[in-house]
């Protein structure tokens, strides 16, 4: 008697399940009215960046000293891009929603989950168009730094490549949670709010928990806005990275685990709870990874050559022990300047507060507030100063060490540009609107085939 | 009209690996006695509300079932917590003697919701290209499918512009270009005027010819009296008669009596 195994279907091709996708998302309404919205915004922000950089720039072509400090990095590209990150902070959650939400809504899904693909298969498809869509959605940033370079602008390829890299991140984490909360919301509607309360409650956390000091640091640390900082820094970390992508993957397969309809509510409760604990595990390895490499052209985010070179071969355990507040303006400088650095460049290094996370307040009465105290192989010393400039060489005092000669050349020149941005105001606000709804109406012709078979009919 | 409908490069059709059960027991001469599947204790509930209770059934292979009851008598739940997109708290299924547990159910049955319009912003051809594609259907099988459901004159239309009468023939012929041996289908003739209706009757019957199986569940008796070998009929949960016309006559002793007679006889 033949058993269920002798009409098992056979593994169904992923090509008609991604176009369906890519299909579904380019033929909605949600991503064309947001490359629209998102155009005015961009074009305003590169407008406006484009200007003021013009005019840093008059004052930097009469000294070299101020050119230094012009960086497209700082002045085109973050400003740029972080109109982009406003619109997928704002809108793209309604775009990533609709790949799942609407064939819920339809009773699509009811379907689709009778097809021989596995539910994995079904999130990692929609993933992919989520992201394709993100990508699409980023045409008015990467028309902005078209038009940089064709007013004659300079672009470091590492700089823009990890800042796009990490705006993809984003967008990828953002498309995650939007299909988890379409997966276990009844309408796209829900799915929004809920998505949103991630979004949106992360600028929340942000401005009102930022640099406060003990619980609240811990937990504005896990505002999805913090994910892009360390690239807008010119740093590609891979701890970050890492971090991101199991978040991502986490909320997909969390995703994956509402998404049947025939599982009861409690076996996807038990499956969630040990989704969830497996990614808080890799989380916690993730922040253990602390390799990163400083992409920027002017190594912001290193030492010079020769210190980097003598540091990275001193093997034995450095221990920092920071007397300042976390909200201290002094201890950002320290991390900045140093801190952050000598962690990217020692191989064996712990820095800790000593004060545990209090506040400035109650460190009033301590004499030692401000001391940094720096511990190498038994020996220690102390500084006040927040600046590399005086610490490097203490360090080297403490490693036995003589101070390397820095290696001639190699300066940051700085890209002065002196031009105005308002041409491009007429691409943003025009041209480039217009592109778009061809291109909507391209989207919404019969299929090509289609066309085919009425010629020949 | 071929090349509508080659989104993937050809490949060969997803096919069952034997003949369908049907086919294979009519080649033994077994069609009789053949249960596809075979239905026990199928229990579930909303809240405190008892939807169906102990249900219990047979399918025969090559048939059409009809599961009758008024609404609200559990039809479409029965459906699909037979299809596994709804979790039952019991539901003893087999298919040919085999326990087919609701992860699997995928693989022997499809199941055709009513009211569903799936893809709406998207045009009739390319839904149906989807669903060949993903099994592999040949573009002349995709062909003759659109022309038996009568389904030409909308291809190039989007799914939200359809009549209610042609987005239930899209949603058939969604169904008949799965390979799935067992059939089930929601109310497979509303929005369907008397013509209609007789018209997607042949159109299952023919189905029905090649070796498949279907059950479909229907509130209308006239309707399901003219397309049914048998029938489930089910009143508030519960299997409150099961056979043929002829099988349900002998049980009420009404022996002119329509399907209607003996639905308010045994409910």
């Amino acid at each position: 008697m033949p058993s269920p195994e002798t009409f098992q279907i056979p593994k169904a091709p992923l090509r008609p399940l991604l176009v369906k996708e890519l299909w579904e998302i380019l033929g909605g309404r949600a991503l064309w009215t947001m490359l629209v919205l998102t155009c005015p915004l961009v074009g305003y922000s590169f407008f406006q960046a484009v200007s003021l950089y013009g005019e840093a720039s008059a004052a930097g072509l009469q000294s070299p000293v101020l050119a230094s400090s012009l960086s497209p990095l700082d002045g085109i590209l973050v400003p740029t891009l972080g109109a982009s990150y406003v619109a997928v902070t704002l809108l793209f959650p309604f775009v990533a929603i609709r790949a799942l939400g609407l064939e819920k809504e339809s009773g699509a899904l009811r379907l689709l989950v009778q097809m021989p693909y596995r539910s994995s298969t079904l999130i990692a498809a929609k993933l992919a168009a989520v992201l394709a869509a993100g990508v699409f959605s980023s045409i008015p940033a990467f028309s902005a730094l078209v038009i940089w370079r064709l007013f004659g602008g300079h672009l470091s390829a590492p700089e823009t490549l990890n800042l796009l890299f990490g705006h993809l991140l984003y967008g990828l984490l953002v498309g995650a949670i939007a299909l988890f909360a379409a997966s276990v919301s009844e309408s796209a509607a829900t799915a929004a709010i809920v998505t949103l309360a991630f979004t949106i409650g992360s600028w929340v956390l942000d401005f009102t928990v930022a640099g406060h000091p003990g619980l609240l640091e811990l937990v504005a640390n896990l505002s999805l806005t913090q994910v892009l900082h360390t690239f807008e820094q010119g740093q590609l970390s891979l701890g970050l990275v890492a971090g991101i992508g199991t978040a991502a993957c986490g909320f997909a397969a969390l995703a994956t685990v509402w998404l049947p309809p025939g599982v009861h509510v409690r076996n996807k409760l038990v499956y969630s709870i040990a989704c969830v604990l497996a990614v808080a595990i890799v989380l916690g390895l993730a922040t253990q990874i602390r390799f990163s490499i400083d992409v920027t052209e002017d190594q912001r985010n290193s030492f010079p050559v020769a210190d980097q070179r003598v540091l990275a071969s001193l093997a034995g355990p450095l221990v920092v022990r920071v007397h300042l507040a976390p909200e201290d303006p002094r201890y950002a400088d320290l991390q900045r300047n140093v801190l952050a650095k000598l962690e990217r460049v020692l191989p064996n290094i712990s820095v800790g507060l000593a004060g545990g996370r209090q506040s400035v307040g109650t460190n009033a009465g301590d004499d030692r507030y401000g001391e940094v105290e720096y511990n190498y192989d038994g020996r220690s010393d102390i500084s006040r100063s927040t600046s590399p400039r005086e610490i490097l060489p203490l360090l080297y005092g403490l490693a036995g060490v003589s101070r390397p000669a820095p290696a001639p050349g190699g300066d940051y020149p700085g890209y002065p540009l002196v031009i105005r941005g308002e041409v491009a105001l007429l691409w943003f606000f025009g041209g480039l609107p217009l592109c778009i709804a061809l291109g909507w109406w391209w989207s919404r012709r019969l299929p090509i085939d289609y066309r085919k078979l009425q010629k020949e009919e | 009209m071929d090349r509508a409908f080659q989104l993937v490069p050809p490949g060969p059709p997803i096919q069952r690996n034997t003949q369908l059960p049907a086919e294979s027991a009519r080649a033994s001469g077994q069609a009789d006695d053949q249960v596809l599947l075979r239905v026990d204790s199928i229990n579930k509930q909303y809240a405190d509300e008892v939807v169906l209770a102990d249900v219990a059934f047979g399918i025969q292979a090559g048939e059409i079932i009809g599961i009758i009851g008024p609404n609200g008598a559990g039809k479409t739940t029965l459906l699909e917590v037979l299809a596994g997109i709804v979790p039952a708290e019991s539901s003893d299924v087999q298919w040919l003697g085999r326990p087919l547990p609701p992860s699997r159910r995928r693989e022997a049955i499809f199941y055709l919701p009513d009211g569903v319009r799936p893809y709406q912003d998207q045009v009739v051809t390319r839904v149906l290209s989807f669903f060949a594609d993903v099994y592999r259907r040949p573009a002349d099988e995709v062909t003759r499918t659109i022309e038996a459901v009568s389904l030409t004159p909308v291809l190039n239309k989007r799914v939200n512009s359809l009549s209610k009468g042609y987005g239930r023939r899209l949603i058939l012929a969604l169904g008949l270009l799965t390979p799935h041996p067992l059939l089930l289908m929601d109310e497979p003739f509303d929005g369907f005027d008397l013509r209609q209706t007789s018209e997607i009757v042949g159109v299952l019957r023919e189905e029905v010819s090649k070796g498949r199986t279907l059950a479909l569940a229907i509130h209308q008796l006239l309707d399901a009296e003219r397309v049914c070998d048998r029938f489930i009929l089910l009143a508030d949960g519960h299997v409150r008669g099961a056979g043929t016309l002829n099988d349900l006559r002998e049980r009420t002793g009404l022996t002119s009596g329509s399907l209607e007679d003996m639905f308010l006889a045994l409910t």
